[in-house]
């Protein structure tokens, strides 16, 4: 047993490769007593090596894994499995063992002490002990899971190591196998994940362990190591946060780059150029956005995407000042559209912007029947002489793709 | 149809055994001369002290043979079923190993340089099939750890190699061919005493494998999940493999080369009483014997005076039944 509060496992300086491919390049990390350890990363980058050389199955080329301060590769098979149990990302026995049979050969590690009542015990904990007596592999993938960790737990281990466990089930198996996971580490299980789905990270691990082509890119408690610019350094997709409910979520998007000169400002605002502003991302243009406040659901994408806007503050009238702003951006545009927001007081302004820039001979793009979005009660100008009307946004977009792919600059009207 | 549990599991072992039984009584009592049920119990009772010349049949002749075959199977099936759960393959057969080949050389060069005077028959065998195994078993070993497929395929290879060899001996053999063939076919035909006590070191090696039952069982779900669960791989392997191979050297060296005994029976008890090893290789024991000392009484009834090879009969009945089990609905499941 372990005298002193200082880690579990320590993963010292390990390197591992295989002949003419290194996988691990020097990974050290220290797994607390109790830990919730989740690791993810690239296909590719190490995370299930890692493991392997954790559970002493891979004897790393230099540095070592100490179990309780004492080198894995010192103890026994036996003593190991006592120790730490592998929950495995590929398993397979064909043969017709009950579950009760399949979960016992867990307690196998241990010897002394009623196999049965171990088992029983330990499909108990996960909830399936109405299983006991059907065949292995007549179960369905996600009842096979969990009994693969019910034969983990009947090893009665202090340290879970879990490769991939969920990557085969469907949602609702996975949320209640994590589920039986963070129940198990309330208990006192250590628990060292590996895993791809990134948000069931987030929601369940307290620390994560982040692995780039064999090196920890990040290494600590998981809302700090997972954020858009670690994971754009990872993965090399463009990662938003959402907020919601009290959680926080990540969705993907392919890296989104400008490769084109021509910008492309948007006067919206209510969710009417979220979609537009990623479209126009993937075709290569530049965008720009204005006049929007704060916290709505454009200027949330905006930012997530990194365009440059003009930000009121929430549920303001646009300030003179922040209509400048708008003015500067669109003043460096080569098109400006007016997506079909609705126009009230507070956003009055944005149609004196549209104006202006056709005043300066840009290209201005309106959705049609402006008047039905006009909830000023008659105080706001809709003459907009010169711009050119669009059924939709998706009219708009399709035209631009065009140009896009024509390569005709999207300038000229 | 769900495989027996509890109770049932019981009346299974139990029917297995008065099966061994009812083939014990049949093998002893039916033959050239038959032996009534009655004689055979008096027979047994009073010892070996018979002066009448069917109490001398029955000690001399019946009985070393039955007894023989007992063995033969059990040595047979129980390799077989070692092997097939260490190589996870259900095509396995104890011959894979190569140790059979070695030991039909052994034998074949006895049988044309005539020194075939029992016992140096079963000894040369022996030694054939223990050198055979030692060259398989060092091409498989790297790094201290047995490759369990190389040590197949070097197996496969080197039961070739050596089967030209006795190919080369039997065009040499001349008049000695017909009992090369024998031997290559496997019968008990002439088979006393001796050879019961040569087959008879058989038993600590049978009783070997059933202290691993529990690892086989987890090594059903593969060498790296075996590791993981704390199964010191490396240890049972070379353990289980040794024994499979000497056992399988001497049955070989006592009865010949006797097919689709050590291929079937493991099948069959898997049918019966599903994959636990604990009850796989017992019941495949008692089959192996049961059959083994039947398929004989057929060898030497069918066409008698004459004796077929007992191999023969095995592999007339094993292969349809092989045939069928893998056909049926409950087939073995691998």
């Amino acid at each position: 047993m372990v005298t002193g509060d200082g880690p579990h496992i320590d993963v010292e300086a390990v390197r591992f490769s295989y002949p003419e491919h290194p996988v691990l390049r020097e990974v050290s990390i220290a797994i607390g007593r109790g830990d919730f350890l989740g690791i993810v990363g690239p296909n590719g980058s190490g995370k299930s090596t890692l493991l392997r050389v954790i559970d002493g199955l891979l004897r790393p080329e230099s540095g070592r894994v100490l179990l309780d301060r004492r080198p894995v590769l010192e103890h026994s098979r036996r003593e190991l499995a006592r120790a730490v149990a592998l929950v495995p990302q590929h398993f397979s026995l064909d043969f017709d063992f009950t579950v009760q049979e399949v979960v016992e050969m867990g307690h196998y590690c241990r010897q002394e002490g009623d196999a049965r009542a171990c088992a029983a015990a330990a499909m108990e904990t996960l909830g399936i002990g109405a299983l006991a007596e059907r065949l292995f592999p007549h179960l369905s993938g996600g009842e096979k899971q969990m009994v693969i960790l019910a034969q983990a737990l009947a090893q009665q281990p202090d340290v879970l190591l879990l490769d991939e466990p969920v990557s085969a089930l469907d949602v609702a198996h996975q949320l209640e196998f994590f589920d039986c996971l963070r129940r198990l580490n309330a208990d006192g299980m250590t628990i060292a994940c590996v895993l791809h789905d990134l948000n069931l990270a987030l929601h369940y691990c307290r620390t994560l362990l982040m692995l780039s082509d064999g090196r920890a890119a990040a290494y600590g408690p998981v809302a700090e190591v997972l954020v858009p610019d670690t994971i754009d350094a990872v993965y090399g997709v463009h990662a938003h946060v959402h907020h919601h409910a009290g959680r926080s979520f990540l969705t993907f998007s392919p890296r989104l780059r400008a490769e084109r000169r021509e910008r492309v400002h948007l006067v919206c605002g209510g969710g009417t150029g979220a979609a537009l502003m990623r479209d126009l991302y993937q075709l290569g243009f530049a965008v720009s956005a204005g006049a929007v406040n704060a916290l709505d659901s454009d200027e949330i994408t905006g930012r997530d995407l990194g365009v440059p806007m003009a930000v009121e503050a929430p549920f303001t009238v646009l300030s003179e000042e922040v209509h400048r702003e708008n003015l500067e951006l669109i003043d460096r545009a080569h098109v400006v559209i007016l997506t079909d927001v609705p126009i009230g007081t507070g956003n009055l302004r944005n149609l004196d912007a549209v104006r202006h820039a056709l005043k300066r001979g840009a290209a201005v793009w309106v959705v049609t029947d402006l008047p039905s979005r006009d909830f000023t009660g008659g105080r706001a100008d809709l003459d907009l002489p010169g711009a050119r009307q669009f059924d939709s946004v998706a009219d708009m977009v399709a035209e631009l793709r065009e140009r896009a792919a024509s390569g005709r600059p999207p300038g000229l009207a | 149809m769900r495989r027996p549990e509890g109770k049932g599991r019981g009346v299974v072992i139990l029917l297995a055994l008065a099966f061994l039984l009812l083939s014990f009584f049949l093998c002893v009592a039916l033959g050239a001369t038959s032996i009534s049920f009655s004689e055979v119990l008096q027979y047994l009772g009073s010892g070996s002290a018979s002066d009448d010349p069917s109490g001398t049949i029955f000690w001399q002749i019946r009985l070393p043979r039955v007894l023989l075959a007992f063995i033969v199977g059990a040595c047979l099936s129980v390799a077989g079923c070692v092997l097939q759960g260490l190589l996870l393959n259900p095509l396995t057969d104890p011959y894979v190993t190569g140790v059979s080949s070695g030991a039909a050389l052994g034998a074949a060069i006895g049988i044309v340089t005539h020194i075939a005077i029992v016992p140096w028959l079963p000894v040369l065998a022996l030694i054939g099939g223990m050198l055979t195994l030692v060259v398989v078993y060092s091409f498989s070993r790297r790094h201290g750890q047995v490759n369990i497929f190389v040590l197949l395929l070097a197996g496969v290879t080197v039961s070739q190699l050596l089967s030209a060899v006795i190919a080369v001996l039997m065009l040499k053999a001349g008049r000695d061919v017909h009992q090369l063939l024998y031997w290559l076919l496997g019968s008990f035909s002439g088979r006393s005493w001796t050879e019961v006590q040569i087959a008879l070191a058989s038993i600590p090696f049978l009783v070997v494998p059933f202290f691993f039952a529990k690892e086989l069982n987890i090594m059903l779900q593969g060498e790296q999940r075996a590791l993981e669960l704390g199964v010191d791989v490396e240890r049972v392997k070379k353990v289980l493999l040794v024994v499979a191979a000497v056992l399988t050297a001497i049955a070989v060296s006592v009865s010949g080369i006797i097919g689709f005994i050590g291929l079937v029976m493991p099948h069959l008890a898997r049918l019966v009483i599903g994959p636990d090893h604990r009850k796989v290789l017992a019941l495949s024991m008692v089959f192996g014997a049961a059959i083994m000392a039947l398929s004989d009484l057929a060898a030497r009834t069918i066409i008698a005076p004459s004796e077929l090879p007992v191999g023969v009969v095995t592999t007339f009945f094993g292969a349809p039944l092989f045939v069928y089990l893998l056909r049926s609905k409950r087939g073995p499941r691998w």
